[in-house]
Formats: structure tokens, sequence, C-alpha cells
């Protein structure tokens, strides 16, 4: 890979040749790095609410001198028409802005929007400066109230269901479960008390928070079940830790690496999502509480589901398995172009698939799509539709796909829910704000400043340590720079932060190193009294491998913890790797061809007595 | 090994001193992390958020200032507006004064005039599951790493990277511990950070000592002479990345202030005890280990022999 020509002077064609490579490969990185020269302003736009009685906007006149009064200085106010945009000039503060006009003029609509200032023919390319993370430019903030009562509620009726099931299953006659006010009570009869216990087991193996208060009522043995407050509380916390997890893994699957999420008091959960500028998809995805279920079908008893197509159908209560067991899902289309989604399933989904399927053959399954929705009274109901119903062909395993699908959005959505889990209990979105930045200006400028320095620092000293190697050197580092932040504003998932940049500079100072290797390799060689030209192939040749060993292992971790990471360690995994390859490109590669031809050209005017 | 300790040339002799140094720090490291354990920042650890807003608008400095001598604990103070600001706090754990404390100063001070409007707890910014997956993580790169280096070098080189890796994190987090610095996301990324330096630098010296190994498969030197030799040919190299690294950190550390402090004290650390383990643990402890050049003697069969014998 980094193998270099053993011949002493490289025939021109093939020098040209990669020439011209590299010089298309630095252009167009530089040209993507380009928009980062042009950051983005944030404007306010601000309009009439659309269900608001009145119609009239203040005047931009007005709305002006009363930002001025706030403290707020406005640098520019357009009048669009139906809009008025604002600038500010210290744009940071356009969440304090936003929140300003809201409580003055309560009528009004106002949108923070990004605009791009770089030249048209970069947009038109559809690049796009870097986005900056929660400390450097603020984001929007969702307040989420998870229903702890109504999964209580959903988890008893489950138990109850899962109850009478058991009943069933173990021939216990005399044994009858029934729905109470705070949970269910399985009654036995008299001549059935000896089947009541293996039945409580059973359920309480299933739900270990679940309380049982076993009594005698005349001769009627009754065991209550209900949540006591102990197990209600390990209740909730169980709920609360898996919403965290799901929303993160959400999140994460929207592409966004740099969010934070926290629970927020006892019952809510706070995000913050960097940058988002039109939250809508980010909104639909967070609070989607889409889960499926795989049920077998009953003709006596059981339990009544609508079917999309219309209708009823009846269904055994328990499910063969449900979403959880789900270890992927893509989206796909069937033999005739409508939208499907395959899926593949952890060992123990697997293992209850396959038994299922094998003693059913012939027979058929439903799967069941539920989601919570609010009603016309703003309640949180819960609705449950069979999406499909579909006789078992062939023992069935791990992977198998989903059909019936509405549309190809439904599918996506639904794939990417399935990946990242789904919530045991509702969620609505409460509060959602934008937020400025959480460092201050001050902050910001006083870190790029060190970092500045420090560049200045490395600069300098190879300038005077290397001479003229060190300015070949100094051009590679900027090169790198150029590089770097360009793939970094070509990926779409990469948010900048302060540490961030700390980080990035600290990959820049590393990748001095490429080059000390190299130029020290080539002092050695000149001390062994070969030519300047010679020494310089030969040191190039000789540091290669040394360079291949150090960064492929440190791009082996840099890969790892990108795989296994989450947030904040796979954004820093992620400018690590890309740090490596452009400071191997441009230290090895380009400093190469630059060092070749300024000596090449050297040699040819001033004979070998060029100093290295 | 005490001979060579007693009877090596001067290198020889800085080398094992260095590293009877290493291992008494990384013991004491060890002790206080289990005695004093880390200071988790509320990244880790969760705390309390109270909103507020001041009847006029009130610079955030002067502020920071003012809650600052009515808050015994660590605090993080950020501005929503000129008037509307946030204040993470850590848990009280002893006594619940200290959140009272500010907020009952910032309330009545005149100039101030604040008006809470909500306190709430916050959970941590990182999941549990993060603890696990980073620890799951940083275990499988050393085993990759270790498995890469033992095809491309030698287990024993192998093992001597990886050693002076760990010895490196346990280190910079045994400063941590003594000095109990906040230890929050951002020192966390600078740890990763250091995993890529630290290697680095052993692969550079490894490198250096498997090349001189390979030219002299005859034997005629001590595998202690030849690693002295390596570390010699790769010393200006070592000092001039080090030197430039740390130049580019120190000014973080003086310039950039306290949202970066943390990361800078982490990283100057690490490039420091980076650049003495690659000499005194990457290198040493191969020859502990018995490394010598015969495990570069390139094994030829008959018909290669012969090639090779051909004028």
């Amino acid at each position: 890979m980094l193998s270099f020509k053993k011949d002493k002077k490289p025939s021109t064609a093939k020098f040209k040749l990669s020439y011209i490579a590299m010089l298309i490969v630095l252009v167009l990185l530089a040209i993507s790095a380009l928009p980062n020269l042009y950051p983005n302003k944030s404007w306010l736009h601000i309009s009439t609410a659309p269900h608001s009685e009145t119609q009239s906007l203040p005047s931009t006149k007005t709305l002006v001198t009363f930002l001025n009064n706030q403290g707020l200085e406005v640098e520019q106010g357009v009048d669009k028409q139906s809009t008025i945009n604002v600038l500010l000039n210290e744009p940071t503060k356009s969440a304090q802005a936003q929140a300003a006009i809201k409580a003055q003029y309560p009528n009004t609509q106002v949108k923070i929007v990004e605009h791009a200032t770089s030249p048209t023919w970069l947009q038109d390319f559809g690049l796009s400066p870097i986005k900056l993370g929660l400390d450097l430019n603020g984001g929007v903030l969702f307040v989420l109230d998870v229903d702890l009562d109504k999964a209580v509620d959903e988890q008893l009726v489950s138990a109850y269901q899962q109850a009478k099931s058991i009943i069933i299953k173990q021939k216990a006659h005399g044994v009858k479960a029934q729905q109470t006010q705070h949970g269910f009570e399985i009654n036995a009869l008299p001549n059935a008390t000896d089947k009541l216990t293996p039945v409580i087991e059973e359920l309480q193996s299933r739900f270990a928070n679940l309380a049982v208060v076993t009594s005698n009522n005349g001769s009627v043995k009754t065991a209550k079940f209900s949540y006591s407050e102990q197990g209600r509380s390990a209740f909730d916390k169980e709920v609360m830790g898996q919403t965290l997890t799901t929303l993160r893994s959400r999140i994460e699957e929207l592409g966004i690496t740099e969010a934070v999420t926290q629970q927020q008091g006892k019952h809510r959960i706070r995000i913050e999502l960097p940058g988002v500028q039109d939250p809508t998809e980010a909104k639909r995805i967070i609070g989607a509480t889409a889960s499926l279920g795989f049920y077998q079908l009953k003709e006596i008893g059981g339990q009544t589901f609508n079917m999309q197509s219309g209708g009823t159908i009846k269904l055994d209560p328990v499910p063969i398995f449900t979403g959880d067991h789900i270890n992927n899902a893509n989206i796909g289309r069937d033999d005739w172009g409508k939208p499907l989604v395959q899926l593949s399933l952890d060992g123990q989904g697997g293992d209850a698939m396959s038994t299922f399927s094998k003693a059913n053959i012939g027979k058929p399954m439903a799967t069941v799509y539920s989601e919570y929705s609010q009603n016309a009274k703003g309640e949180v109901v819960k609705k449950s539709e069979v999406i499909n119903v579909a006789n078992i062909a062939q023992h069935l395993s791990s992977r198998f796909s989903i059909t019936n699908m509405k549309s190809q959005q439904a599918a996506a959505d639904l794939a990417l829910l399935l990946r990242a889990g789904s919530l045991t209990a509702p969620v609505t979105i409460v509060h959602e704000q934008t937020i400025g930045p959480s460092l201050g200006s001050e902050n910001i400028s006083n870190g790029l400043a060190a970092l500045m320095l420090g560049m200045g620092i490395t600069l300098a000293f190879m300038a005077l340590w290397y001479r003229r190697l060190g300015l070949i050197a100094n051009v590679a580092l900027i090169l790198n720079l150029t590089s770097l932040v360009g793939l970094m504003s070509l990926l779409p998932g990469v948010v900048l932060t302060l540490p961030g940049i700390a980080g990035l500079v600290l990959t820049i100072g590393m990748a001095v190193d490429t080059n000390v290797i190299i130029f020290e390799r080539i002092k050695e060689e000149r001390r062994q009294g070969r030519a300047p030209y010679q020494a310089i192939q030969e040191g190039y040749k000789q540091a290669a491998n040394t360079i291949f060993d150090a960064n492929i292992t440190t791009m082996i971790t840099a890969l790892i913890l990108y795989g296994i990471g989450y947030g904040p360690v796979k954004g820093f995994a992620i400018t690590l790797a890309l740090g490596l390859l452009t400071s191997v490109f441009t230290g090895v590669y380009v400093s190469k061809i630059l060092s070749q031809t300024l000596y090449l050209k050297m040699g040819k005017k001033a004979g070998v007595k060029a100093h290295a | 090994m005490l001979n060579t300790f007693l009877k090596g040339e001067k290198g020889t002799r800085l080398r094992f001193m260095g590293m009877l140094l290493s291992a008494i720090l990384v013991l004491l490291s060890v002790f206080t992390l289990t005695q004093k354990g880390l200071n988790f920042g509320l990244d880790f650890t969760g705390g309390y958020l109270t909103e507020f807003t001041t009847s006029q608008s009130v610079e955030l400095k002067e502020l920071q200032s003012f809650i600052a001598k009515n808050h015994n604990g660590e605090f993080e103070l950020t501005a929503q507006g000129n008037s509307h600001f946030q204040l993470r706090e850590a848990p009280t754990t002893s006594t619940t004064a200290n959140s009272l404390d500010w907020q009952s100063a910032v309330t009545q001070n005149d100039d101030i005039n604040a008006q809470v409007l909500s306190s709430a707890y916050i959970g941590s910014q990182v999941g549990d599951e993060l603890f696990d997956q980073g620890c799951l993580a940083m275990f499988t790169a050393m085993i990759a790493v270790m498995l890469y280096l033992a095809v491309r070098f030698e287990w024993r080189l192998a093992v001597g990277s990886v050693v002076a890796l760990v010895h490196d994190l346990i280190l910079v987090l045994g400063l941590f511990s003594l000095l109990q610095i906040e230890f929050n996301l951002t020192v966390l990324a600078s740890l990763l950070a250091i995993i890529g330096y630290s290697l680095n630098d052993s692969i550079i010296v490894g490198d250096r000592v498997r090349e001189l190994l390979r030219v002299q498969s005859n034997n005629v030197l001590s595998p202690a002479t030849i690693i002295n030799n390596a570390i010699k040919s790769t010393l200006t190299r070592t000092l001039i990345t080090s030197g430039t690294t740390l130049a580019t950190v120190a000014s973080v550390w003086l310039l950039a202030g306290a949202p970066l402090q943390g990361f800078a004290i982490a990283l100057f650390t690490g490039i420091v005890v980076g650049t003495f383990s690659s000499i005194c643990i990457a290198a040493t402890l191969p020859e502990l280990l018995g490394l010598s050049a015969k495990n570069y003697e390139v094994k030829v069969d008959a018909h290669t022999q012969t090639l090779l014998d051909m004028p």
C-alpha cells in the first residue's frame, strides 16, 4: 500500500499522473471545506400564528425598535410579504430574541432559520459548513412526559390476559381470573385450591414486580394482584431506564451524534438536539410509540382485534413474540413493488418462531401493529391493528418479512423503530424550545485563540528546525487541515463541539509526526553520505513502514470505538479516523511529491549541492 | 533481570530505573483510585437543574462570582438570555443547605432579584450502558491492537505497546483521582486521544527495534544495546513530536479557560507519560520477556536457500 517506486528518477508519465490525481483530490476537498469560511447566520422569521384571531404583524420598524430596546441589537430587518426576517448582531442570541418576541407579541410565530451565506455556486453543489454542537451554537430542547400510569395499566392488563391463558394452559378447572379496580384477582373454588399455587408462581415469574395477596373468602380462595409502592417504583425506574435507552438509540439512528438525553424529575425526559433546523422528523421519530407483536389466531375465546382492512379478528392475547426480539430490520420491496420490512430475530425470538411455525404449518399467524395516539379528548389511547394475517407456508427461522405496509415512509419508520427498540410507556412532547449555546462567546473565542497559538507554534518550529523541508511540512499540514475540514463537512453526522475543535487541532499536531519521522530519516540517510535526492527517496521509503503500522493500529482503535461506543465517543472516533486518513495522505503522498519536485528542480539548477 | 540492571550500559540502567518508577506510579495511582475514586462531573452523576430569571439584565460573569460566594459545591451557570439563567449543580449529599443558600441569596439580593422558575432533578447524560459499552470497546480495541502487532511485529513487542498504553491511562486517571479534578465527558474524549498518541509513540520505537534486530540477526549486539540504539535514533523524533503537541496542549491549558481545562490537563499528562512509557515500558518490557534477534531470523526452506545462494 505504501510502497514507493524503486527507480531513482520516476518516469515523467507516472509522475504526472499521480500528480494530477492528487491535485484533483486536494481541490475537491478544499472546495468542500470552503463553505466553512462563510458560517451560516441564524435569522428570525416572524409570521402570524396560524390560528390567531388578529392577522396583523407589528411593522418591521416597531419590531426592530423593540429588539434594540431589549439589548438585542438588530443588524438587518427585511420585510417579506407575509414574514419579517430579522438578523441580530449576535446571532447566538436568537433563541433569546425568539422568547422575547413571543412574550411581547403572543399572536406571532417565530422560527429560527439558518441562512447559508456562501456563494450560490457552492450551495448548488449541496455543500454546507460543518454543523456546530450544543455548546457552540445551541439547538432544540424537547421535554417529554412519560406516561407511567398508562404503562402500569397496560402491564396489569397484560398480566391479566396472561393469567387467563396460564389457567387454560395448566388446565386449572375451577380457577378464574377477574379484573378489579386496582388490578385483577384469581379465584379458586374449594376443590381447585391446589391448582392456584402453580398459576400464581408462573405469573410471578413473568411479572417480578407484581405483589400478590391471598385471602380466603368463605370457601373461595382469592389471590389479589396489584402493584405495591415498592414494586411500582421499581417498575417506574425500569420503564424510565428503558425509555432513555430507546430514545438514545433512536436519536443515534437519526444520525445525530452529539445529543444530550437525560432524565428530568421523576417522569420526564429532556432531550437537547444540536442545530436541528426542522425538528419535525426528529419529533416524529422521538415520540413514536409503534410496536409489533406476532399472534396466534383463536377461534374460541381470545381477544378481539381490528383488522386494518376492516372487520375484526380473534387472537390469542399472549404474543408468540414481540418486537423486542428483533435484532435488525430493513426496508425492501416485494415482487409487486410494495414496501415491506425485512426482519431478523435474536436467539430467543428465533427459537420461539421456529418452534411455533414448525407446529403450526398451514395455520395462520397475525401481525399486530400498535401505536399510542391522542383521541379527541386529549387522552392517550392505544390503538392496535392487525396489519397482516398470513398462512405459515413453511418452517420459519429467524429471518422473514412483514408485508402489507401502508407506504414507503411507514415501512422506513417501522424499520427504524424496530432497530432502536420500542417504548413500553407512551411519551408526549410537553415542551419544545430553541436554546442558545451553552458556552459564552468569550469562552469560544478564548478556545479558538489558544488553538491558533498552538498551531502557530508548531508551524514556526517546523519552519525553523527543518528549513526548506519544514516549509514542505507546513504546506502539508495546512493541506491536511483543509482536507480534514472538507471531509468533516461532507459527512452529515459530524457535529463540531469545542472539545471537538481541540481534538481536531491535536490530530493536526500529531500529523506533524509523520513528517518528523520522514525528515529525521532523511537526515540520517544524508549522514550516511547519500545525495539529497536519494536521501529523500530512501527516507520516504524507510519511514513508510513505521508510519503505516502506527496509523493502522490507531485506526483499529478508532473503528472499534466507533462501532461499539455511543454519543460523544462515537463523534470523537470519527474525527480521529478521518484525521488519520488525511494525515497519511498529505504527510506521506503529498509532501513526497512536493519534496521531489523541489529537489528535482533544484538538482537540475544547482547540481546536487542542496542542503537537507 | 538484576544482572542486566547492574551491569548494563548507562541507557539500559536508565530504562530499568524508569520502569521501576512507572511500576511505583502505577501502584500509587491504583491506590488513590481505589481509595478516593474519581470525581465524576455532572455529565456522569446527574444533579439539579434550576432555571431562574432576574428582574433586570445581569452580566453572566458578575452573577457567576456572586453565586460562587454563596455556593459551597461546584456548579455550572449558563445564560439563556440577559435575564434568564440556568444553573446545574451536583446533588448535595450531606446537607441540603448548599442549594438553598445561593437560591435565597439571589432572590433576596436587590440588584439581582431573581425569580426561580423551576428546579428539577436531572439524570446523568450518559447511560449505564455507556460504561459497559465503553469498557467493552476498550477491551476489544486492546485485543485487536495486540493481535495486529503480534502478527506484524512479534508478540513481545505487542505486549510491550499495550502494557505501555494501559500504564498511560492508569496514570492519568490516578492524577485525576489524586487531585480530584472533575472527570467529565470532555476528559473521557481526551483519554481516547491519549490511546492514539500512546500507541503511535510505542510503535515508532518498536518498529525501529524490529528493524535493527533484523539487520543484526547474526547476534553481534545484545538485545539491550539494540534497544538502546533504537531509542537513540528515534529520540529526536520523539522529542520534536512530543514538544510540538505539548506546546499546542499547553496553549489550550493557559488560554482556553475553564471549559477545556480538564481536557488540557489530561492530554498534557498523557503525552508526558506516553513519551516516557514508550521508552521505559514499550521498549524495555520485550527485553524482559526475552526478545532477541533470533525471533527475527527468517526461516527459509531449501529451495529459497538455493535461490539465495545463487550468485
